[in-house]
């Protein structure tokens, strides 16, 4: 509640209008306030002239009475609590405040209007102040104008209509006073109170939908969408220009509804499509009509033939004997020669070779005594191989297998000739054991690998233990001499009672010292020997 | 000079009315020519190219060219020794003129009426330059025979920057015991290699080249020997599979 201006004129004017008369003020103090008696004021209902009193404070002007405020804020408080029930009163014969009225003040007409009822500020209601709904516009249409010229004014300060200068003036001075009563409100008033008033002034008044100039609408389209795009301008900026959304921040499925856009670095997966699946199997049934089939060939490692080994040995470590116009001078030959080769008809050839042996026959049975001609070669040999080949001198029944070395048949070992047990020395046997034991320490962390992987999918499946494993484990830690298995031999039965454990720890211990005393007693002896001949 | 003969005779004409002697002009005289013979000379036409008759080729010839070749003093005995081996080629098969000028010390290679070929200019040129390098004249003499044979030279320092115990060594290690090293890359790869104190000079075909070049510069960054052997063995293997 605010708080009002004590006033002991109020306050006692106050008591006792509420101890005596019906006639109920404004000014009603909280702190006197008699709940019951407002009740009893309710009941009766009686129709009471309202003085109005107007205490002069600091912030009080012209136009503006705080006392008065504070009061028609009152009002209206308890109004929104109570009920109407008060019918609508209205004085037809009361003048409307005017358009040339620049005095026109909510108080004033509110005053009015109480004057007029009588009422006190509490019984005010809103019918009091409007009309029905039904006849709002008309009788508002003034205000309502007020407001609207007033928020036009306010919002696009730039647009001022192109309607009459008179009217506009007209305008701006009900504006002035609306403004006014507008801000008032607004400024003083922080509660939702203002806003009610506003609301309430602010009646849907109807635009002047007579006759508006092509210039005035194309006006007020604009007006329009310079609004909307400053309201989206003001206003949040969707998810989809946010930057960086995540799936909390934006609505569900909203990247459904999206045509979003991005860069892929692989190919995409080919499309398949009735079209597609057509094509290939058309392609496949050519393929199968040509014979022409992708088999795999099967790789063949090189067999190398004997003489290219040795070709490949060859590296002449001196100076070579031919210059080096020479050697280019018999490669040039050498291809040449091949070419000339191939260019010897194969027929001719095979001609030749029948008439030679006809012709041989011919003369052999022709000639008494005959001569056989000396046998020509008639095979022409241009052997490629390497002279050494040829020149090799081998007995007849040797065969390629026997006349290879070792090495040729298979390569020799890069680690060098292999020692027999007896042939190595430290260092070999040392190296032998290096290896062997490199070789076994990577299986076993390989094995290990294996178990650790194993151990990780079985996870959740069982982790029992199996018996080998038990004794593997079992066997490993006792080889090292970490622990050892305690044994019981035939201590059981002894030990199953914690009475027995401590006798037989009392036991052992008793033993224990039993041996040492001796031990400390058989020095003892010794020193009183030597004590006792000393003495002697 | 047509457009000049032709404004000439043109006023002449003119004249001739007026009581002139008449001059009769080659010009006219050949335009009667023309249809007589009726063989229409191109070139006679009126303010167009000029006429040249065809030029025998030794008017063609130009001006002799010539080449030097600077000689050092280490090179100038062998050269001497070597001489009739060394111009007899120039010039009975290139057919050029080769001479040896004492006071420059250089070796001139000048083209004659002979020359038939003017790029014989350049294998003399090239052979002379390889032989005082230090290649035998029998392999400089590849230059003049195949054209498509190269002559590189690069530095062992270029390879990797040696100094002192090092660079001797690399070097040692290129040679190899009694050249063996040398003679081996020279075997296989079918090059020629001259090494002198730090310079390396290679004759041969380019792809012998990169390979004798490969050999010698692992040799120089350390490898032994017989790792390069193995290697040159191998690219020289696959190389002549595919010839």
């Amino acid at each position: 509640m605010i708080e009002k201006d004590r006033d002991p004129n109020n306050t006692n004017s106050s008591i006792e209008k509420l101890k005596g008369s019906d006639n109920y003020s404004e000014d009603d103090s909280d702190i006197d306030f008699d709940v019951n008696a407002l009740e009893k004021q309710k009941k009766d209902k009686g129709k009471t002239g309202s003085k109005k009193k107007v205490v002069p404070s600091e912030v009080d002007d012209k136009f503006f009475k705080l006392s008065e405020m504070e009061t028609f804020l009152d009002d209206i408080e308890k109004r929104e609590g109570k009920e109407d029930d008060n019918e609508d009163e209205l004085d037809y014969f009361r003048d409307l405040p005017s358009d040339e009225d620049d005095e026109i003040n909510l108080d004033e007409v509110m005053s009015s209007k109480k004057k007029k009822t009588g009422k006190s500020s509490r019984d005010l209601k809103y019918k009091d102040f409007f009309d029905a709904v039904d006849n709002e516009p008309d009788e508002q249409q003034s205000d309502g104008d007020d407001d609207h010229m007033d928020d036009s004014q306010e919002e696009d300060g730039e647009e001022i209509d192109g309607e009459d200068d008179t009217e506009e003036e007209g305008d701006d001075d009900r504006s002035k006073a609306s403004k006014k009563k507008v801000t008032f409100d607004l400024s003083e008033n922080e509660d939702s109170e203002g806003e009610d008033i506003e609301e309430i002034l602010k009646t849907p008044s109807p635009e002047k939908t007579e006759l508006k100039s092509s210039f005035e609408k194309r006006q007020e389209k604009m007006s329009q969408k310079i609004e909307e795009l400053e309201n989206a301008a003001l206003a949040e900026k969707p998810w989809q220009l946010l930057g960086e959304v995540t799936a909390q921040t934006r609505p569900e499925n909203s990247m459904l509804e999206e045509d979003v856009e991005f860069e892929q670095a692989s190919r995409a997966a080919p499309a398949i499509t009735e079209e597609t699946t057509l094509q290939l199997e058309d392609i496949i049934k050519q393929r199968i009509k040509d014979q022409a089939f992708d088999d795999v060939v099967r790789k063949e490692k090189p067999k190398e033939e004997v003489f290219e080994y040795k070709k490949r040995l060859t590296l002449d470590h001196e100076k070579s004997k031919q210059s080096l116009a020479e050697i280019y001078e018999q490669e040039y030959i050498k291809q040449t020669q091949k070419n000339t080769e191939k260019e010897e008809n194969p027929a001719h050839v095979e001609i030749q070779k029948l008439m030679d042996t006809l012709f041989l026959k011919l003369d052999a049975l022709s000639n008494f005594h005959f001569t056989p001609k000396p046998p020509v070669p008639e095979v022409k040999v241009m052997s490629n191989l390497p002279s050494i080949t040829m020149e090799e001198v081998a007995p007849v029944s040797t065969s390629d297998a026997t006349l290879l070395a070792p090495e040729e048949i298979k390569d020799k070992n890069k680690a060098g000739d292999i020692l027999g047990d007896i042939e190595r020395t430290k260092t070999d046997k040392k190296r032998e054991r290096r290896h062997i034991k490199k070789v076994k320490r990577l299986k076993i962390k390989e094995k290990e690998k294996r178990q650790k992987v194993k151990e990780a999918n079985k996870t959740g499946e069982s982790k029992k233990i199996s018996k080998t494993e038990v004794a593997e484990n079992l066997r490993k830690v006792t080889k090292g001499g970490k622990a050892t298995i305690l044994k019981d031999e035939g201590k059981d039965k002894a030990l199953r009672s914690s009475q027995a454990f401590f006798s037989q720890l009392q036991d052992q211990v008793k033993s224990q010292i039993k041996s040492t005393k001796e031990r400390s007693e058989k020095k003892k002896k010794h020193i009183e020997v030597s004590v006792s001949k000393l003495k002697l | 000079m047509d457009a000049s003969e032709n404004g000439a005779t043109a006023p002449e004409k003119h004249d001739e009315g007026e009581s002139f002697t008449k001059v009769k002009s080659k010009k006219s005289q050949k335009r009667k020519l023309e249809p007589d013979g009726g063989t229409t000379m191109e070139v006679e036409q009126p303010n167009k190219r000029p006429h040249f008759p065809p030029i025998s080729a030794d008017k063609l010839r130009g001006s002799d060219e010539m080449r030097k070749v600077a000689v050092p003093a280490h090179r100038y005995t062998p050269l001497k020794e070597n001489w009739l081996k060394i111009f007899t080629p120039i010039v009975e098969n290139l057919q050029l003129q080769v001479r040896f000028n004492l006071k420059t010390r250089n070796v001139e290679i000048k083209t004659c009426k002979e020359t038939q070929d003017i790029a014989a200019l350049t294998k003399a040129a090239d052979f002379v330059k390889a032989f005082v390098l230090g290649f035998q004249v029998d392999d400089a003499m590849a230059l003049i025979r195949l054209d498509e044979l190269f002559l590189e030279s690069f530095d062992v320092t270029d390879v990797k920057p040696l100094k002192g115990d090092h660079l001797s060594r690399a070097i040692g290690r290129i040679a190899g015991k009694g050249g063996k090293t040398k003679f081996t890359i020279e075997n296989v790869t079918k090059t020629r290699i001259v090494l002198a104190d730090t310079k390396i000079h290679i004759l041969g075909s380019f792809q012998n080249i990169k390979m004798a070049r490969t050999a010698i510069c692992n040799l120089i960054l350390g490898s032994p020997p017989s790792k390069v052997y193995g290697n040159i063995r191998a690219v020289a293997s696959r190389t002549a599979e595919r010839f």
